[in-house]
């Protein structure tokens, strides 16, 4: 009898309280704010069941006099119900046109997250906002680095101009950096990448960031660029053991075989160099062998 | 292309304001049909998005200001293909200002619906490039619903499929819902039927045909030169001339998958029913990439193979090694490019004879396989029947002879003896022919004048056909002339005039050639 | 005297793998020198590598599992069928280090190396687990010009009816997920899908050698040797991944597995794990993840799904919910098309235009060496009885680490 009651405790304790309970406990001001943020997480599928229940939770992530706690979780519990995409196409509506009002909220954080879910529906609302706040920082919703990096969700916005100024006269690295991941986009931008791979001036983020964008725009030119790098014993252990992984994972296999000297100069480098030389070069010669 | 160099930097809001000046004035609104071409220089340098808000404006202001069947083909491919709601709804409302609803109208509606369904969001047009932030005004399938209740008995033919909709568990918010109901009470309660289903409105053109004569030349882009997916380099002309080849257009960041990504999908079925029959080594496949900057050939290989397409020497994709223009010109391709990126483009198929010349082009509105199997066939089929016909007259002897008759039986008739000793002395000079032992005929005299009228009717037949109907005044003029001098004393000399005319118009008429068949393109 | 062995009825190397459920096998006599009578005892045994995995042999269908097993083997060359199954709880770390011993007498005449090739935590794999699936992961992903686009075009906006909002949420991405690691395996064989445990800490997973560290704005950081910096989406570099809380604990407001088991012993009930714990796992972060149109961009979300998939596998083994034909299974209904037991999946059937998405990605479901099932076009009620349970011929080929076969 005991186990019994103890068996059924444990089971009640484990299964979730009902949806209609945590949505009581989520929307009512008169619970505590942790409270209300684990309650919303119980209710997505709620807000697909009835159209009562969603204007709820829209309300409470609408409501600038809600703790920000509260309407940030409203806001994950509504994106979460988005996901069960047949349930929620009666939401879906409201949810946008919640997510444009609030996309100008006073707080950061929501608008961040806002403008975020927003772009990588390629809202056009959002795109504007963003290149709006890029062309002019008075009206800029989100930080540069952000606004831009929600930009890349949608290659053919209009960012490129704006990425290319960005780049010749940065607000921050950050920026900068995400610049140059919109323009790894642009196929004109090569030799931008190709100047920044070998600028040894650049940061090491910077540098790997041009590989990546170069091994996606003009494949021959990173590999020809990171044998450079490789025989360089000068260069600097980070963009060294980039140039290892690029021709190690995506280097032209005979030619990487047949070409001695590189070998050579690798197997070196699994001796000699800093940790992470050592283990891209022993990497590198698992493949290519002694 | 618009000439106005200025056009492409003009600001939204001028843009606006120029949709409003030509909506205002009626005699220039087919500016607005011209403003919705993907290559007008207004599109030039603009992003995806702002692309969007100038021609769901111009769809709306079409929806205002009616829809001609020009247009009417510009919203049916937004209903076909489009993915944006903001299009859709302008599209759907649009449809609703053409002139005569059709049941063939209403399955492009209903799958908008299908399309845009699960990315329903409010929309409005109540000013230029607004968002909303409230979902109390339309939405695309309001209006498409809305559509599919002004179309009324028109759209029995996909009741079904609202009554589907109407039965899913989830589905439609309350307040479409709401809109479904009326719309299934519009229809069930709408009258007979005003059309028979199926046919697209006349006048709407999303396919096009040139006759072997009339096709331009592929010399421009002859040597434009090509990277297959093997890195390998192909000249348009060693690839295109020789054997006819069915073409398609696309680019491998697009982000509609109604659009390249089915395309070429749909060339690899192409592919397999040209195998089924047995064509498959004289009829060739390619798909163009219009952003050759970025898709390189690993890229297009991977992109094809992918969906399915087979890859060899006679079926390939293909990069533009030295930029697109050429050819972008030459095929007057609907894309429009951001820097070296696409915009927006439309849905593009080409028929290519054997001499590299385009047959045929399929476009925007979803086009049917086997439909371009077919006619790729029949340029085939023109192909060799033109190798294989025996030699006979040349074609300029064929079409000039019947002119030259007509008009030797004008001539014979103007110098008709009137007596039998004119007809003996005109028969002398014919002596060595025997042709002097004839006896007077005056009978021939109404047989020369039916055969003028006759070439005269030929005549008339074949201004109209090349569009120069001077050869016909002329021979007319002649004829008149011819006749008088019969009738009258004293007018015999008019004769030598009216032969003069009538040769002059019958030399003309059999130098004419016919004009072109179509159209847009030219 | 030489006998040949046989995993999954294959001479095949690369269908040397095999998980919990049973693999079917064989054994026969190649070369019979030495025998003295027309059949012969051969002793079948074990020997793993440290850390190795183990594995337990059956002479038929039913019955206990052994550590040996004893086969008398016709000399004229016939083959003898017997079973081999991974030992719960003894999964492999790498290829081959299982070895099966036939031996006869104190002879040994035959031997083959096996992988007991399971689907682990991945916050637990040793490095070389880890350096093999990214590097398979990078690899597929081939700076956004391999076979991981069509992946990626499987789970966008316009395909997203097939898979969410119901009952064939599930299977789909079991079937969504077996096809991944198939085309993983293609490249490595001894990469299995691995699962975030999402309800626990997983300070493992987002590092620099793994998948990432997120910097403040949510761009993913790799090490340089890592092979995921080049990772490439929809023409993009890079993953852009901000965590809502601390990886070094588990995201807050998720269910854990026993809530998440607790659900309910109707599939009906069950399925409501599409809210939470799977729809607020996906959005605990920002980034590729948090959104449909964009979350299969993120190698991260198919570590996400594996662990969505283990639920459902646990929650099966508990009910005991492996045969289709039991209502309580599914959730058979008004549901629309492909979310019906009979259905066939997009993209694997090939079937396009509405109701169906305009193009079917990426084919048929890849093929395995060791198994047949699902087939090319599996149909809904396939993933169901993964391990073979209520019909041998259904299994799979994958297993889940605290899964048991029976």
């Amino acid at each position: 009898m005991t186990t019994k009651r103890k068996a059924t405790k444990k089971s009640k304790a484990q299964r979730p309280r009902s949806a209609r309970a945590a949505m009581s406990v989520a929307t009512s001001e008169n619970q505590v704010v942790k409270e209300r943020v684990a309650a919303m997480a119980e209710v997505p599928l709620l807000v697909c069941e009835s159209d009562k229940d969603l204007q709820k939770v829209l309300e409470v992530l609408r409501n600038q006099d809600e703790p920000i706690e509260v309407r940030l979780a409203a806001l994950q519990s509504l994106q979460a119900a988005s996901f069960s995409v047949i349930a929620f196409e009666s939401c879906r509506g409201d949810y946008i046109a919640t997510l444009r009002k609030v996309a100008t909220d006073p707080n950061a954080e929501m608008r961040q997250r806002v403008l975020g879910i927003l772009a990588r529906e390629k809202d056009g609302f959002a795109i504007k906002k963003l290149l709006d706040g890029l062309k002019n920082p008075d009206k800029a919703l989100v930080p540069p680095e952000k606004a831009l990096q929600l930009l890349s969700y949608d290659i053919h916005a209009e960012a490129y101009p704006v990425a290319r100024a960005i780049i010749n006269k940065p607000p921050n690295e950050d920026a900068k950096r995400e610049a140059l991941r919109l323009l790894a986009a642009d196929a004109k931008s090569a030799p931008v990448f190709e100047k920044l791979l070998r600028d040894k001036n650049e940061t090491a983020e910077i540098r790997q960031v041009s590989a990546a964008a170069l091994q996606a725009l003009k494949p021959d030119s990173l590999q020809e660029n990171a044998r450079a790098i490789l025989l360089d014993d000068s260069d600097y252990d980070e963009i060294r053991a980039t140039s290892l992984t690029a021709v190690t994972q995506f280097g032209d296999e005979e030619s990487v075989s047949k070409d001695e000297t590189l070998k050579k100069h690798v197997s070196r480098m699994s001796t000699k160099g800093g940790a992470k030389v050592k283990r891209g070069a022993r990497q590198f010669m698992s493949k290519y062998g002694k | 292309m618009d000439p106005n160099p200025t056009i492409s930097s003009l600001s939204e809001a001028e843009f606006a304001s120029l949709v409003s000046t030509i909506a205002a004035d009626p005699a220039r609104r087919n500016e607005l049909t011209e403003l919705l071409h993907e290559d007008h220089s207004i599109y030039d340098e603009r992003g995806a998005a702002t692309a969007v808000r100038m021609r769901g404006w111009l769809l709306h202001t079409l929806s205002q200001v009616g829809v001609s069947d020009e247009a009417l083909v510009f919203i049916l491919e937004e209903l076909d293909t489009g993915t944006d709601p903001y299009l859709v709804a302008a599209a759907a409302r649009a449809v609703r200002s053409y002139s005569k609803p059709s049941s063939a109208l209403a399955p492009f509606v209903m799958r908008a619906i299908s399309n845009i369904r699960y990315r329903d969001e409010p929309v409005s047009f109540d000013e230029y490039g607004e968002y909303v932030d409230d979902s109390s005004g339309t939405s695309p399938v309001r209006e498409l619903l809305a559509t599919l209740a002004w179309l009324g008995s028109n759209a029995r033919v996909v009741l079904p499929d609202l009554e589907s909709i109407k039965a899913q568990p989830h589905g439609l918010s309350k307040k479409r819902l709401v809109d479904l109901e009326r719309t299934l009470e519009a229809i069930r309660g709408a009258g007979e039927e005003t059309e028979s289903c199926c046919e697209l409105p006349r006048g709407l053109k999303d396919k096009f045909s040139w006759g072997l004569k009339s096709r331009r030349s592929c010399d421009p882009i002859e040597s434009t030169v090509f990277e297959d997916q093997n890195n390998e380099a192909v000249t348009f002309g060693e690839f295109f001339c020789g054997q006819p080849s069915i073409a398609v257009f696309f680019y491998t960041r697009c982000d509609n998958p109604l659009k390249c990504s089915l395309t070429v999908t749909k060339l690899a079925r192409i592919q397999n029913l040209l195998s089924e029959r047995g064509l498959a080594n004289q009829i060739n496949t390619a798909a163009i990439t219009y952003d050759p900057e970025f898709d390189m050939p690993e890229r297009i290989r991977g992109y094809g193979q992918n969906r399915g397409v087979r890859l060899d020497s006679r079926n390939r994709m293909l990069r533009a090694q030295n930029g697109i223009e050429s050819i972008r010109r030459h095929f007057k391709l609907g894309v429009n490019f951001i820097e070296s990126l696409v915009n927006r483009h439309r849905v593009e198929v080409y028929i290519l004879d054997a001499k590299g010349q385009i047959a045929s082009v399929f476009e925007r509105i979803h086009w049917n396989e086997q439909e371009v199997v077919d006619r790729a066939i029949e340029v085939l089929n023109e192909t060799q029947q033109d190798a294989s016909e025996a030699p006979e007259k040349p074609v300029a002897s064929r079409k000039t002879s019947s002119p030259i008759f007509g008009a030797l039986a004008s001539v014979a008739l103007a110098f008709f003896p009137k007596c039998p000793i004119c007809w003996a002395a005109y028969l002398s000079f014919f002596g060595i022919a025997g042709l002097d032992r004839i006896p007077y005929s005056p009978w021939l005299q109404p047989m020369l004048a039916t055969a003028m009228l006759i070439n005269l009717a030929s005549v008339w037949l074949r201004a109209r056909a090349t569009g120069r109907m001077i050869a016909f005044y002329l021979v007319s003029a002649g004829a008149l002339i011819i006749i008088a001098s019969k009738l009258g004393n004293g007018w015999e000399g008019l004769a030598i005039w009216g032969v003069g005319l009538t040769l002059a118009g019958s030399v003309l008429s059999a130098l004419g050639r016919r004009k072109r068949s179509v159209d847009a393109h030219a | 005297m030489k006998v040949e062995l046989q995993i999954n009825n294959s001479a095949n190397a690369r269908a040397r793998f095999v998980s919990w459920a049973p693999s079917p096998c064989r054994i026969r006599v190649t070369d019979p020198t030495g025998a003295s009578g027309p059949v012969v005892v051969v002793n079948l045994s074990r020997t793993s590598a440290a850390s190795g995995g183990d594995v337990v042999f059956r002479k038929g269908t039913t019955g206990l599992f052994a550590n040996t097993l004893a086969l008398k083997v016709p000399i004229n060359g016939t083959s003898v069928p017997f079973f081999v199954a991974g030992k719960f709880g003894q999964p492999s770390s790498n290829n081959s280090d299982v070895r099966i011993d036939a031996k006869v007498a104190a002879s040994l005449v035959g031997a083959v190396k096996v992988m007991v090739r399971i689907r682990k935590n991945a916050n637990s794999l040793t490095a070389g687990e880890r350096d093999r699936l990214v590097a398979a992961f990078a690899k597929l992903n081939n700076q956004g010009a391999g076979r991981f686009a069509d992946f990626r075009d499987m789970h966008t906006a316009v395909s997203s009816p097939q898979a969410h909002g119901a009952p064939g949420f599930l299977p789909w991405h079991r079937a969504y997920l077996l096809d991944l690691e198939r085309e993983l395996q293609n490249i490595d064989p001894s990469v299995a899908l691995p699962y975030w445990r999402f309800d626990q800490p997983s300070p493992n997973i987002f590092t620099l050698d793994y998948f990432g560290v997120s910097d403040p704005i949510g761009t993913v950081q790799f090490s340089p040797t890592n092979p995921l910096q080049f990772w490439k989406t929809d023409g993009v570099p890079g993953i852009n991944r901000r965590p809502f809380f601390s990886t070094a604990v588990a995201p807050p407001g998720l269910l854990t597995q026993a809530q998440t088991l607790a659900l309910g012993a109707a599939y009906a009930q069950f399925r409501g794990m599409e809210g939470n714990p799977h729809g607020s796992a996906h959005v605990s972060f920002g980034g590729f993840i948090s959104s449909i149109p964009t979350a299969a961009r993120d190698p991260l979300f198919f570590l996400l799904h594996c662990n969505v998939d283990r639920l459902w596998a646990k929650w099966q083994r508990q009910f005991a919910r492996f045969d289709f034909t039991v209502a309580a299974s599914y959730d058979s209904g008004a549901n629309p098309i492909g979310h019906n037991l009979p259905d066939t999946m997009w993209p694997w059937n090939g079937i396009t235009g509405p109701p169906r998405p305009p193009t079917a990605p990426g084919g048929t479901m890849a093929a395995s060496p060791c198994v047949s099932a699902p087939g090319p076009q599996p149909r809904v009620r396939d993933p169901l009885d993964y391990q073979g349970s209520v019909n041998a011929v259904s299994r799979m080929g994958f297993d889940y680490d605290d899964v048991p076969f029976a």
